[in-house]
């Protein structure tokens, strides 16, 4: 009964091919390699090797069963005439309509010769599968449910990780990353865990396109109702709106697909952008619905938004454009989107004059078969009067029938929705290590500014104890009150003799110990502002962003002056205490001589830094407590002193931590969570 | 932002004040805008020293929207191929106007010769009024072609007007609103919309969709936008097209306008340079001194100076037997076995002078932080790198010129040793006092017989006692005199050390940072020029 249809074509086509050789060789090369030879022949072997491509690659991937796969052969075998006949007769539809007089011969005219065909196709599909309501029950069978639970703990794993995801920092590419973030974890959510766990719902058409292009009114031709709003105000379409079967209606108005989404009765204007309409109509076969979307192309960039996630929610693609817009650079990336998924696609170009059909046509075909999009099946609306909305029920009669085949149909339509659930799992593969890898870059940008920080304050304590060693403390105004205080005699009087009461010492004692403590300070600060500059330095190089984050952090904080202040003065205290406690003067000293702790300590600490081993204060100071003392307050001073310093610099490294740390990067473990969860669902598939 | 009357002579200054912009950015500005403005600033001179008798209008819009249909409507000749193949044409075709004057111009828009073509006088009697107009029908901005070809972009960018034609099926597509006409906005002038097509609609339509139209410009930043209706089949609008175009025409300002405008959005895309002082003042000079100063430790030098001179006098001016009383009492240095420290403390005074450079490095930053609080942070960081440009040289060369002036701790004036001699005869004096007192009352024979006579000695006694006295006199003068001298040296040190280091000062930090903020004010100017 097939032949029949398929004569027809042939026969048709046969008669066209001497006419247009060039059309020839490429109707043959989008539809099957090396089938040229027998294209003469036999018409009807022309076809097989397009179809067995096309159901191989559903059955491969989807049907793990080998009584599936067969299942589907025989189907396919049945149901050839009708649906497959069509898309591979439509190229050399479009080879013959460019020299015919008549336009419309294949396009309209092989669905038509087809049309009593197709019923009968229907009562034998339906045979095969015990009924027609016994359809999803076949297909349920294809996923044991062990199966089906692996795969949604996989999947359910998969969107935690996806969700544990954030991409705090405004690097390159951090904006499509949270897009591509935000759009997997909702195609998870609004379909993928949804379709896996009832492979048997009832298909969701997205009618996508440009604004402009009719997608409503072809949705409203369709259901024979105008239930999406038309007009000539750009874009028009909001909310998107799903038109299905009544007795579709309770599945789709209670399922788990799109399940974010609420559901309204009909268009407002208050919708959010997180609603979406649904109706019914009897004129729609059961077992399909159609979604109306927003455009993907108008100034209204919300709207491209909702566009995508309807698509990614679907399980076939109806792509509306024009013959004004077939060129159209959103549409072509729609178009390598579709391809890239895996998407069953189906292309409707509308909007064409009919004088000039056949022109456009033929470009638009050349232009989708080298994108390697020749062979989808694709509609021809012609510019016509829309009245009421709608456009004349002519122009839609084969789209028409194909929905029905789809409706009737259950093992193609379950074909069709397990295409692109596998194209879409598929698709996973790149997606998610794509993610995981700006994941990485994310921890790894954080990484390398922490080291920019720890770098800088590193450099920062090396510089002070440079300083400290090497007696450029030792300069200036500590200098000068030495020289006063040795100069003065002060030194000496330091030491007296035992039974003599220490003189109190003046208030040049206090200036020295005073010129001491801010010449630490100052060297302290110094070191600080350089290293707060070298972190804006660096992280400025590193990238637009870290300039950014570095802005009001190019200078030490404000009070690090008092807090520096503070430090030194406890540590000041500290020697001070260290030498009245330990610094107990040796027995044979002691019997001889007291000395004052507190210039002691101030001689002990110009030892300190004076940047020589045998000076005037370490001789005074060995002489007086003793060598082994003297090594054990030195290193506990020090220690002290550096221990201080860390403490101070810690706080000022903080501020940038803590800046870093708002943007809120998950630590490096969600990375290979999300390569884990990866691994886990391909385990599952 | 106001937009006065566009002309040559207002621009000029403005594009001047843009090439200073341009010549003191580097390294201030972004750089994305510092290269903008080059190219604005090319693409101005190149077009001001071109044709001003012409205007190019640009046709420009998305493929299909019929760009070439009108192109050829207006021209009145079928020059531009049209098609239904999306997107027909690719190359840029113009059609001139008069043509004497215009070739420059149309090598300078790189329009290829084959697609040049003039409508000659004696065929447009009627159309005097676009004599002067370059109508350019560019290719579409949104297919899959131009996405590899900015042949569009870059006459857009180029013309003196552009309209949009726009059509019912496209006029709202982001790919002709986000990147241009949003871009565009807050300049009508140089902007034109033609909703074309319009013959695919009926009236009431129409009048919906212009509604839509204007709203969605006016959204969009546009405030009263130009939207003409055109049809290239049914020839509608296209008179009122020609009269804005001949308007644009035999005005000649659109070229400046376009000019105008751009500069204006380049001005809107610089940040300002913040205010700051032209030069550094006599207040923060000074404060930068006195910071200098204390790294120095000025004041502890001179305080150093009268304290060691105090302490080191006594040993010459002081009054020898006090000096012997406590030169007898024991040294505790000596219980450490340490004397020979004593020397070396005394060597430790030697009045050199250094710089802290911790504390120079945060005066100078304290000065430029100063001066630079209120500006962008690029120009912070310009003054501050000035400031420091040799900061690391100076403490050395603080420490090098104030060592000409470092007080000489151990130097003894000529005058104690004078007073150590009086003191010394004083005593010798005393001494004879004593022995002749000791020989007069032992009988011992001197031979004078002045020291024999008893009755000498109550002289002899009174004489002793005033030399005592004048020796404990005479030493607290002279410290006195010490204390006094050496006040007097600090406060001439504490002077000269200060001026030196303000010389050092201005040669090493505000010279630098002045040239950088004469910089800055030259910037600021010019950028207040530019901004009008």
């Amino acid at each position: 009964m097939n032949t029949a249809a398929d004569r027809t074509g042939g026969a048709a086509m046969d008669n066209e091919h001497p006419e247009s050789p060039g059309e020839q060789t490429l109707n043959i090369r989008a539809v099957a390699d090396g089938a040229d030879g027998e294209v003469e022949e036999n018409g009807s072997e022309r076809d097989e090797p397009g179809d067995e491509a096309a159901v191989g690659e559903g059955a491969s991937s989807g049907a793990p069963d080998a009584e599936e796969a067969d299942a589907g052969d025989v189907d396919e075998g049945l149901g050839d005439s009708s649906g497959d006949a069509e898309p591979s007769d439509e190229p050399s539809g479009d080879s013959s309509e460019e020299f015919s007089d008549e336009p419309q011969v294949l396009d309209e005219a092989v669905p038509s010769a087809a049309e009593p065909d197709a019923d009968a196709d229907v009562v034998s599909a339906a045979d095969v599968a015990h009924a027609a309501d016994a359809v999803p029950a076949a297909a349920e069978a294809q996923l044991p449910d062990e199966a089906v639970q692996q795969l949604t703990a996989a999947l359910g794993q998969l969107r935690e990780s996806v969700s544990d995801l954030r991409f705090g920092l405004d690097l390159p590419g951090a904006e499509e990353a949270r897009k591509a973030r935000a759009e997997l974890l909702a195609q998870l959510e609004d379909y993928v865990l949804p379709r896996v766990k009832v492979s048997t719902a009832p298909a969701m058409i997205v009618v996508a396109g440009s604004t402009g292009a009719g997608k409503s009114t072809l949705v409203n031709t369709l259901a024979e109702k105008n239930i999406s709003r038309t007009g000539v105000r750009r874009p028009t379409t909001g909310t998107p709106v799903l038109a299905c079967h009544p007795g579709d209606l309770p599945w789709f108005a209670e399922g788990d697909l799109l399940g974010g989404l609420k559901r309204l009765d009909k268009p407002s204007v208050e919708a959010g952008p997180d609603s979406i309409v649904l109706t019914a109509t009897e004129k729609l076969p059961q077992g399909v619905a159609l979604l109306d979307t927003p455009d993907i192309d108008s100034v209204v960039e919300e709207h491209h938004e909702i566009a995508h996630r309807m698509m990614d929610a679907a399980d076939l693609w109806i792509f509306v454009t024009t013959a004004t817009r077939y060129a159209d650079a959103p549409a072509w990336q729609l178009l390598r989107l579709a391809r890239e998924r895996g998407v069953r696609l189906a292309i409707v170009l509308s909007r064409v004059q009919p004088r000039s059909r056949d022109t456009v046509l033929k470009h638009f075909v050349r232009m989708l078969t080298e994108y390697g999009l020749g062979d989808v099946e694709r509609f021809v609306v012609e510019e016509s009067k829309v009245s009421d909305g709608r456009l004349p029920d002519s122009e839609m009669t084969d789209l028409r029938l194909w929905l029905a085949e789809l409706s009737v149909d259950g093992e193609r339509r379950a074909q069709a929705v397990r295409q692109t659930l596998n194209g879409v799992l598929d698709s996973f593969r790149t997606r998610i290590p794509e993610l995981a890898r700006h994941m990485e870059g994310h921890v790894a940008f954080r990484g390398e500014l922490r080291t920019d920080v720890e770098a800088a304050y590193m450099g920062a304590v090396t510089r002070i104890e440079e300083s400290a060693r090497n007696g450029s403390l030792l300069r200036g105004e500590v200098l000068a009150r030495w020289q006063d205080f040795a100069g003065s005699g002060d030194l000496l009087r330091t030491v007296q003799l035992r039974g003599r009461p220490p003189k109190q010492l003046p208030e040049r004692l206090m200036a020295f110990k005073a010129a001491l403590r801010i010449g630490l300070e100052s060297l302290i600060v110094s070191a600080a502002s350089k290293a707060s500059e070298e972190v804006a330095a660096r992280w400025r190089r590193r990238s637009e962003l870290g300039s950014t984050l570095v802005t009001g952090l190019e200078r030490p904080s404000e009070d690090l002056v008092r807090r520096t202040n503070r430090a030194v003065s406890a540590w000041q205290e500290h020697v001070m205490e260290l030498i009245r406690t330990e610094g107990v003067a040796k027995r044979s000293v002691s019997k001889v001589v007291s000395f004052d702790a507190d210039a002691l300590s101030l001689i002990f600490m110009v030892g300190l830094f004076g940047g020589q081993t045998d000076g005037v204060p370490q001789r005074l100071v060995k002489a007086l407590l003793g060598a082994e003392s003297l090594r054990g307050i030195s290193l506990k001073s020090l220690s002290d002193l550096r221990a201080r310093i860390s403490m101070l610099f810690d706080e000022e490294a903080m501020r940038y931590v803590k800046v870093l740390d708002s943007a809120g990067i998950p630590d490096e473990s969600a990375a290979a969570r999300l390569y884990q969860a990866t691994y886990n669902l391909e385990v599952a598939r | 932002m106001t937009t006065p009357l566009a002309t040559r002579g207002a621009l000029v200054p403005r594009l001047a004040a843009l090439s200073k912009v341009v010549e003191l950015g580097p390294g201030r500005l972004d750089k994305k805008i510092l290269s903008d403005a080059g190219t604005l600033l090319l693409r101005a001179g190149d077009r001001l020293k071109l044709s001003s008798d012409h205007t190019v209008v640009a046709l420009a819009g998305g493929t299909g929207s019929g760009k070439s249909s009108l192109f050829n409507a207006v021209s009145g000749l079928e020059l531009s191929p049209t098609g239904v193949r999306r997107p027909t044409t690719a190359r840029t075709h113009a059609c001139v106007w008069g043509l004497e004057g215009a070739a420059p111009l149309l090598d300078w828009l790189q329009i290829q010769w084959r697609h040049r073509f003039s409508r000659s006088s004696a065929l447009d009697k009627g159309e005097s009024q676009l004599h002067g107009l370059i109508l350019l029908d560019l290719p579409d901005h949104d297919s899959i072609r131009a996405l590899t070809d900015p042949e569009a972009d870059r006459l857009i960018g180029l013309a003196d007007l552009v309209v949009w034609v726009l059509d019912p099926q496209k006029y709202a597509d982001a790919a002709t609103h986000r990147r241009y006409v949003a871009e565009l906005a807050g300049h009508d002038s140089g902007t034109v919309f033609a909703l074309n097509q319009v013959d695919k609609l009926a009236p009431e339509e129409l009048a919906e969709l212009v509604i839509d139209l204007n709203d969605l410009l006016r959204r969009e930043g546009v405030s009263q936008p130009t939207v003409v209706t055109t049809s290239a089949v049914t020839g509608r609008g296209i008179d009122s097209l020609k009269s804005v175009l001949a308007d644009a025409v035999t005005r000649r300002r659109a070229a400046v306008q376009r000019l105008e405008s751009d500069l204006d959005r380049l001005v809107r895309r610089l940040d300002p340079p913040g205010e700051a002082p032209a030069s550094v003042d006599a207040a923060r000079r000074v404060g930068l001194t006195d910071a200098l100063c204390d790294a120095v430790g000025v004041p502890a030098v001179g305080e150093a100076l009268e304290n060691v001179h105090a302490e080191r006098s006594a040993a010459y001016v002081g009054w020898p037997v006090t000096r012997l009383v406590s030169a007898l009492r024991p040294d505790p240095l000596k219980a450490l076995r340490l004397d020979d420290l004593r020397e070396e403390i005394q060597g430790l005074a030697d009045g050199a002078v250094t710089a802290q450079p911790a504390e120079v490095e945060n005066a100078v930053q304290a000065l430029a932080d100063g001066l630079s609080v209120d500006m962008q942070p690029s120009w912070k960081a310009a003054v501050q790198h000035a400031a420091r440009s040799r900061s690391g040289q100076l403490p050395q060369a603080l420490s090098e010129e104030l060592e000409e002036v470092a007080p000489r701790l151990g130097f003894v004036p000529g005058w104690w040793r004078a007073v150590q001699v009086w003191q010394y005869l004083l005593v010798a004096a005393f001494l004879l006092g004593f022995i002749w007192i000791v020989a007069s009352l032992t009988g011992i024979p001197t031979g004078i017989s002045l020291v024999e006579d008893p009755a000498s000695l109550p002289w002899v006694g009174i004489a002793m006692a005033s030399v005592l006295g004048l020796g404990a006199l005479s030493s607290v003068a002279a410290r006195n005199f010490v204390v006094l001298g050496a006040s007097k040296e600090r406060e001439r040190l504490e002077l000269e050390m200060r001026r030196r280091v303000g010389m050092v000062a201005e040669g090493m930090v505000v010279e630098p940072v002045e040239r950088e903020l004469a910089r800055h004010h030259e910037f600021a100017q010019a950028m207040h020029t530019l901004r009008r």
